[in-house]
Parts: structure tokens; sequence; C-alpha cells
């Protein structure tokens, strides 16, 4: 099933992300770039859940706000090493992505929704209260970075923490198309668009969904403690409408039933929306420029922008396969 | 061990005031392929879903499965225990291909391996005559005659001791009804239970050792299929019911 020619195009895409700092020197271009991994790692993660699971889980930005606080408390108040810490967002973003299906799993519809979103005003309340452990509202600064030895990663232009975020990105990526690819990330579909006949294929519709977010939360745990070693800050702000909204189309100009078509889109839309922020009178607009792409997408290509390069590829070219 | 394969007691499903399956009771015996007729609306559809858990197991009553009570049980764990049914309407996992449905049943259903379900792919795909290059197509884009031969397929992989179809001729032409025949004999001597709910009588009576035919929820008749279909309460029910 594995289309080679997707495959190609996917490693020469990375291959292509690698060899990028070799000619790109300016700092803040590089650091677009690993906004765009980090969005990439949130987009692509979310749409396990909400792509392929249909778990309409809106509470996903919450599991890379659970990673950006854990990996600040952890290396900061506890002084852990940063690249554990890094990593131990993860592990809290699944715990709390488990705690979140629970009660999610047999739920529908608007109710999923609703119990999600509320699932992230909570976690949102609990950091702004307990300001004595996370800020509160000011959030936390100077936290420790990414070392190697005496090397810091914010050396050389970001030098080290381009290829920590790269190489975030392509173990997340490998890791959605193992699991996409098995039987398991198969069923999901099946659970996503008949419940019922998947139920009478013994398929535990509760089970998946529940695996499914636990597993979405992941590396959106890990990008999120990725993200605080690198920003060095840990705000309230992550919890924001903005991250959510972006990533949200992300997912879906991308194309619900790809692993890569997030990953793509990310990496587009990061540049589309700094691009448009640098045009005069388009600071504001941008937003509004995205939705229309996004509603655009969704009526001419519903299945993402991914599907319809598919579609528009000319059958020339048909060597051998 | 019991001989029969699944027991029905006192079963009942009722929609707020209508009572769509009442006070229903019957066995299925080891080895025997029942047929279930009745009018439109008489239950048969409801009846196979209480049975199964899908998506509602029965406001009352006792369904055993090889000894056991399931009505209590969630769908997924009554079908892994070996009792597998189709649906009247279109199923399908559209973003699966006809490979991929039949993948996952195995997995699920049948507790299998990758390398185990993969082996046995093949010949579930055979056993309903399925085309060689329709396999790997979305499931989306299958003519509903090849949607239903995958549902079929999708239930024999997992090797299932009792299978449940609901009404798989319907729709279907002459020949495809003949293959449909066929098959259903050659699942039955295999060792598989067969329960079949059917409009199509010729099909009916062509592969069913017992028949029992419900009307507004109750059993009405049930017995050898030749003489239930001559039963006058019979043909009054299927007269009436039928304008
Ligand atoms: N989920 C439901 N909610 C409310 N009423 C239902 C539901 N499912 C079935 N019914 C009603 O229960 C009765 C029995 O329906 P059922 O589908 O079991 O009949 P059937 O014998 O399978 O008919 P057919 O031959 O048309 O398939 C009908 O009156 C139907 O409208
Ligand atoms: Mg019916």
């Amino acid at each position: 099933m594995a289309n080679k020619r997707q495959l190609l195009a996917i490693v020469a895409l990375f291959a292509a992300l690698a060899l990028v700092p070799l000619f790109v020197t300016d700092s803040y271009i590089r650091h677009l770039f690993i906004i765009a991994f980090v969005y990439a790692v949130i987009a692509s993660n979310w749409n396990l859940s909400l792509g392929h699971c249909g778990v309409f889980n809106f509470g996903h930005l919450t599991f890379f706000g659970i990673g950006v606080y854990t990996a600040a408390i952890a290396s900061k108040t506890f002084g852990i090493n940063p690249w554990l810490a890094m990593l131990l967002g993860g592990g809290t973003a699944a715990l709390s992505a488990l705690l979140l299906a629970a009660p999610v799993a047999r739920l529908k519809g608007i109710y999923v929704v609703l119990v999600t979103f509320a699932f992230s005003q909570l976690v949102l309340q609990l950091v702004l209260s307990q300001s004595q452990i996370t800020g509160g509202a000011e959030g936390m600064v100077r936290l420790p970075f990414l070392q190697l030895g005496s090397y810091s990663f914010l050396k050389d232009f970001k030098f080290g923490y381009y290829y920590v975020g790269l190489a975030l990105l392509a173990l997340s990526c490998l890791f959605l198309a193992f699991v996409s690819n098995s039987s398991f990330g198969k069923s999901l579909k099946a659970v996503r668009d008949a419940e019922d006949y998947a139920a009478a294929r013994g398929i535990s519709v509760a089970r998946q969904r529940i695996l499914a977010l636990t597993l979405s939360a992941i590396f959106t745990g890990i990008a999120g403690g990725f993200y605080a070693t690198y920003l060095r800050v840990a705000s309230p702000e992550v919890f924001g409408f903005g991250t959510l909204s972006l990533a949200l189309s992300m997912v879906l100009i991308g194309g619900v039933n790809t692993v890569f078509g997030p990953v793509l889109a990310a990496l587009v839309l990061t540049f589309a929306t700094e691009a448009m922020a640098g045009l005069q009178g388009f600071e504001d607009a941008r937003f509004i420029v995205i939705a229309v792409a996004m509603i655009l997408v969704l009526r001419l290509a519903p299945e993402g922008l991914v599907d319809l390069l598919g579609k528009l590829r000319l059958p020339v070219r048909r060597t051998q396969t | 061990m019991s001989e029969n394969i699944l027991e029905i007691a006192g079963a009942c499903k009722f929609f707020g005031g209508l009572k769509a399956v009442n006070d229903v009771s019957f066995a299925v015996a080891r080895g025997e392929i029942l047929g279930i007729a009745g009018p439109n609306g008489s239950g048969k559809s409801t009846l196979f879903n209480l049975i199964t858990g899908v998506p509602f197991g029965p406001t009352s009553g006792e369904v055993r499965f090889m000894g056991e009570r399931i009505d209590r049980w969630p769908a997924h764990r009554i079908s892994r225990a070996g009792l597998v049914r189709t649906f009247q309407k279109d199923a399908e996992f559209p973003a699966l291909s006809a490979h991929d449905t039949l993948l996952v049943s195995a997995t699920y259903n049948g507790r299998l391996s990758r390398p185990q379900a993969e082996a046995r792919i093949d010949d579930a795909f055979r056993s309903v005559d399925f085309g060689q290059t329709r396999r790997s197509m979305p499931s989306r884009e299958l003519s509903v005659y090849e949607k239903k031969q995958l549902m079929i397929a999708s239930a024999l992989i997992s090797e299932p001791a009792l299978l449940m179809l609901d009404e798989p001729a319907s729709g279907l032409t002459k020949p495809e009804i003949q293959r449909l025949d066929d098959l259903l004999i050659t699942v039955n001597r295999s060792g598989v239970t067969v329960l079949l709910i059917e409009h199509v009588l010729s099909l009916l009576l062509s592969v069913s050792q017992r028949l029992i035919v419900l009307n507004q929820g109750s059993v009405l008749a049930a017995g050898d299929p030749h003489d239930v279909v001559k039963n006058p309460q019979v043909i009054e029910a299927y007269l009436g019911g039928r304008s």
C-alpha cells in the first residue's frame, strides 16, 4: 500500500530540511523553521485523534501546554536536565490525555467538544491559580536551555535547536506513519466512519478512542517540552485561541486522512502567516485569510490539499512501480 | 456442552411504547441453518441487534451463547466470542480498502497477529468470489454487490461459530442469489451455524432446515420451512402486512 512516490517525496522533503541551515544562516528564518516544526508535530498528532479517529478533541493544545509547563517546572524548579524534562512533557501529556479520554470515549459529537474544551479551561485555570508553582499569568522565564557538554544549542544562530526540532518532527512522523499503517491505525478509521460495523467486527470503540487520544498526546507533549527549553519561557498564552485555531487550520488544510498533510500545511502556513504579518495592514487580517483558505479547502477538497495534489498529478512518467 | 449454540428466553426490545420485539424465545441448534422471516417491521433486525448488542442489548430477557449469558456484554466482546453478524443496510469502512477491511476484522474479531491475519485474507476473498483487481480499492468505490460480498467475507474471516445474516439477498440478481445459496451451504458444511433473515423465499426454503416467522415483534410460527409457509396465520400476516 505504501505509495513509493509519496515516500520518495517525504524523504526528499526531510533531506532538504536537513540542508537548510547550511544555506540559511539568518537566525530569524531558522527560528521560523523551528516554530514550524513544533506546529507540524502538534497538527499531525492532533490529526490522529481528530482526523483518523474522528474524536472532536478541542483540548489538544492543552497537551502541548502541559508539556511546556512540565518541562519548565522539572528543569527550573527541580533542576532536572532539560533533555529529560523535555521528554517528561510527553509523559505527563499522555497521562492527562488518558484521564481526559476516560469520560470522553463514550460521548458523542458536540459533547466531546464541550468536555474537551472544559478540560482545557480547567487546566488553564489551574495554571493561573497555582502561581507559586507556575508563575501564574506572568508565567516562568529564564528556563534552562539544551546543552551538550558545554555547547549551548542556542549558539551559532540556533544551529542545535534547528536539528533537535527537525529530529523531533522526523521521529514523530515515523511514529505516526507506523501507527496509521498498523491494524490499530486502520481500525481508528473504521471506528470513525462506521461505529456499529466496527463493534460488530470485534473493535472496542471506546478503547480505540482512549488509545488514539493518549497516543496523540505523547509527541505533542514532548514538542511542548522542546518549546519551553527553546523559548525559555512558559506562558499561559500557549493555551490561547490563536494557537488552537492555527493548528486546526493546519489539520484541515493538510487533510484528515493523511499523516503528512498537516506537516506540509504547518510548514507552509507558518511562513505564510509570518509573511502576511510583515505586510502593511495585514497584521490582523492574516487570520481571516487563513480562515478563508480553510473554508475554500473544505469546500473544494474536503480530503485536504495533499489529496488534491495527488489528483492533479498527471499520469505521465509512469516508468516503474 | 449444550446442544444449542444460542438460546433466547423472553427477549424484549421496546422503543418507548413500541414493542419491536416482544417476549421472543427460541433456540438455535449447533450446526443448523435457521431461517427467520416476517413482514416489514416485524422486528427481525431488532432481534439481531439485541442478540449481538449492536447497537443495543435487550430491554429484558436472556441471551445465551454457548451456554454463557451475553445479554449485558458489549458488542465487540460478543463478536469476538464468535457470534458475528452482517447488516441489512450497506455497511462499509469507506476509508479502508477491501483488503484492510478484512485485515482489521481478522486482527480484532479473530484476534490474530498481522501475519496470521494477512495469511487468511486471500481465502476469505476467494470464498465470496471477490474480484482480484478490486481488493486494494477504497471501500467507498465498490459496487453495492461488492460491499455485500465484503461484509460477508469480513464476517467469515474470523471463523465465527454462529453467522447471522440480515437479508443478504436483497438487491441481488438471480445468479448472485444462487452463488449466495452455494456459499451458505459451503459455510454451513464447514461447521458454521447460520441464522438467516431473508425476504427472498426461494433462498430461505432452499437453505434453511428450520424457519421462524415473526409478526409484530412475536414468534408467529416455527418449524419445518415448507410447513411454516403453508400456515394460514403466516399467509395472513404477510398479506395483511403488505398493502
Ligand atoms: N432504533 C429504533 N428506534 C425506534 N424504533 C425502532 C428502532 N429500530 C427499529 N424500530 C422499529 O421497530 C420495529 C421493528 O423494526 P425492524 O427493523 O426490526 O423490522 P424488520 O423486521 O427488520 O423489518 P424489515 O423487513 O423492513 O427489515 C419497526 O416498527 C421499527 O420502526
Ligand atoms: Mg430488517
